[in-house]
């Protein structure tokens, strides 16, 4: 009697028709959080446009899954405003209760109902009516249908995750919350569930925020990739904007491997000690001689024989490899720098190299005094 | 006999269900807060399995004489509360382990899915936690339907349970009559037991999904 009583009434049910074609999606505004007198989230500003993947990017303690638990209704706010679906759900004097916003979670263990089967696990969302077709469909569409009568702990982690994942997708939500969904599981099973996951949500075409910790998952999962830091939305952007672009040394060290290297602009184009590199985005704004911080990533950095005149010198200190790759470590003068070789370069420690780099580069302003 | 089987029932049924009810704030800070201090009122509360029934039966006994001006001494509630304290972890230890089944994490997704709090306590709390209270409830009740020495000390006067009853008849060599009270005693037993067993042949397969 309670379940009818307190489920989102019908005309919350109707608008899903119309949700396919306007522009909707999630748009939070200044939202501030804070435990006591710890401030967590600082003024965040995030636009999801809708049907998209956006992966929120953070170091553990960054807030990411404060932000999650704000926009699922668990928690209120401080203040700033979230919509969701073109409604809003928290500002001044607002507050939605999570069981009437119409946003699906996915917290990090898959947290199953363990006195469910499957089918009930996925079904407990959605009305009576709608139950039998809605949950075929998306046993089908998650591909655990022959799952349906198993219980929770008879499950893999994998499988445990798409169950979770389709009891979320079951009441056709306007948002979908994902909170480290693969973190539990091992590494040999994360990349494929992880490509699993990713074509269900996009057949699915639901607006989806997914938090992590893992650069590789963010880049390579989402559309636009948003990197809380202290609070803030540091950067947001498309996953090659936020990796070719970032906004900050600091942010390039974050997202993937980075070699910063010191320099000053000398013509248009970065002088440094791996030779005059040209910026990608021209000097824009920084005036000829301005000391700079170069960003070189590891993979634009080639390892030549060394003949004279032929890059930069170096000594091999140290080889990570990975099979697919290695990841090098080269002294040369006083920099070492990483650089990034196919599987089939192996370089031992002691061996001379030398280095080249391609492609253009980022640069900002040191943060010291600029060089006289 | 019946009258005697009726009480037995009455005291251990009350004191079941004052113990469980007591032990589920206490297990609820243990479970969902842990902290240091919280833990130490969960663990000390175990201490009280060491203690002798004899020995609650008289402090109760005697705080009641010298402080309360005899109130409830031997009266049902004094024996209820005996029952209570003595057998408070053993429900403690059924509460715990069924809180420990429901998550808050699971609450919150139940939420999420359009279930109002009452929704959710009725579909997701009550079904992971009541076999454990179940469990917490027939514990105690198994323990006190047996129980004797703070039994005869705080029996309502004139009031005989299965316990005393069979001691009673024992004690006078009247085995013969002493039978039957043993025999229902097993029987009152045995409903419990059966409850209890049936929740632990459970437990383990439930304990894998966390």
């Amino acid at each position: 009697m309670t379940e009818i009583a307190t489920r989102p009434n019908g005309a919350l049910g109707t608008t899903e028709a119309s949700a396919t074609g306007g522009a909707k999606g999630v748009t939070v505004t200044g939202l501030f959080k804070a435990f006591g007198r710890h401030a967590v989230l600082r003024g965040v500003d995030l636009a999801v446009p809708d049907g998209t993947v956006t992966a929120i990017l953070g170091p553990s303690g960054s807030g990411k899954t404060t932000l999650l638990r704000i926009l699922a209704g668990f928690v209120p706010p401080d203040g700033g405003t979230i919509c969701i679906g073109g409604t809003e759900v928290d500002g001044p004097q607002r507050h939605v209760a999570p069981e009437v916003r119409r946003v699906g979670y996915v917290p990090q263990e898959g947290s199953l109902f363990p006195h469910l089967d499957v089918e009930a696990n996925v079904a407990f969302g959605v009305p009576r009516a709608q139950r039998r077709a809605k949950v075929a469909e998306l046993l089908e569409m998650t591909g655990i249908s022959e799952l349906a009568h198993r219980y929770p702990h008879q499950l893999s982690g994998g499988q445990q995750q798409r169950v979770a994942l389709a009891r979320a997708l079951a009441p056709s939500p306007s948002l979908v919350l994902l909170d480290e969904p693969f973190s539990s599981l091992d590494a040999a099973l994360r990349a494929s569930v992880r490509l699993d996951v990713t074509a269900i949500l996009r057949q699915a075409g639901t607006t989806t925020v997914i938090v992590t910790h893992d650069q590789d998952e963010a880049l390579s999962m989402a559309d636009q990739v948003a990197v809380l830091r202290h609070g803030q939305v540091a950067q947001a952007g498309r996953p090659e904007q936020v990796y070719d672009r970032p906004v900050d040394a600091d942010l390039s060290r974050f997202v993937g491997e980075a070699n910063l290297l010191a320099g000053s602009i000398r013509g248009g184009r970065a002088d440094t000690i791996l030779g005059s590199l040209p910026l990608m985005d021209g000097p824009s704004g920084l005036a000829e001689g301005t000391a700079v911080l170069v960003l070189v990533r590891p993979e634009q950095i080639q390892v030549v024989a060394p003949t004279p005149g032929g890059g930069l010198a170096g000594i091999v200190r140290h080889s990570d490899y990975h099979g697919h790759d290695s990841l090098v470590t080269v002294a040369t003068g006083n920099e070492t720098l990483n650089v990034r070789c196919t599987g089939s370069t192996h370089l031992s420690p002691g061996a001379d190299v030398a280095l080249e780099v391609t492609g253009a580069v980022v640069a900002w302003a040191a943060p010291t005094t600029p060089a006289p | 006999m019946a009258d005697a089987a009726w009480h037995t029932a009455l005291y251990g049924g009350s004191a079941a269900l004052v113990s469980t009810v007591m032990a589920v704030p206490v297990a609820l800070l243990a479970v969902r807060h842990d902290g240091p201090l919280r833990r130490l009122l969960e663990r000390s509360s175990y201490l009280v399995l060491a203690v002798p029934g004899l020995v609650i039966a008289l402090s109760l006994a005697y705080f009641s004489s010298r402080y309360a001006d005899d109130l409830w001494y031997q009266t049902a509630p004094m024996l209820v509360m005996a029952y209570a304290i003595m057998f408070f972890p053993l429900a403690l230890v059924g509460v715990r382990a069924s809180i420990a089944q429901a998550p808050p994490g699971l609450e919150d997704v139940a939420r999420s899915l359009g279930q109002g709090r009452l929704a959710v306590l009725w579909r997701v709390t009550r079904p992971l936690v009541g076999p454990g209270l179940a469990a917490a409830f027939c514990l105690v009740f198994l323990s006190a339907v047996t129980e004797l020495t703070a039994t005869l000390i705080l029996v309502p006067t004139g009031v005989q349970t299965l316990a005393t009853q069979f001691w009673r008849y024992q004690q006078n060599l009247a085995y013969g009559q002493a039978a039957p009270f043993a025999l229902l005693m097993i029987g009152i037993a045995a409903v419990p037991s059966y409850v209890l067993a049936r929740f632990f042949d459970r437990l383990p397969a439930r304990a894998t999904t966390t």
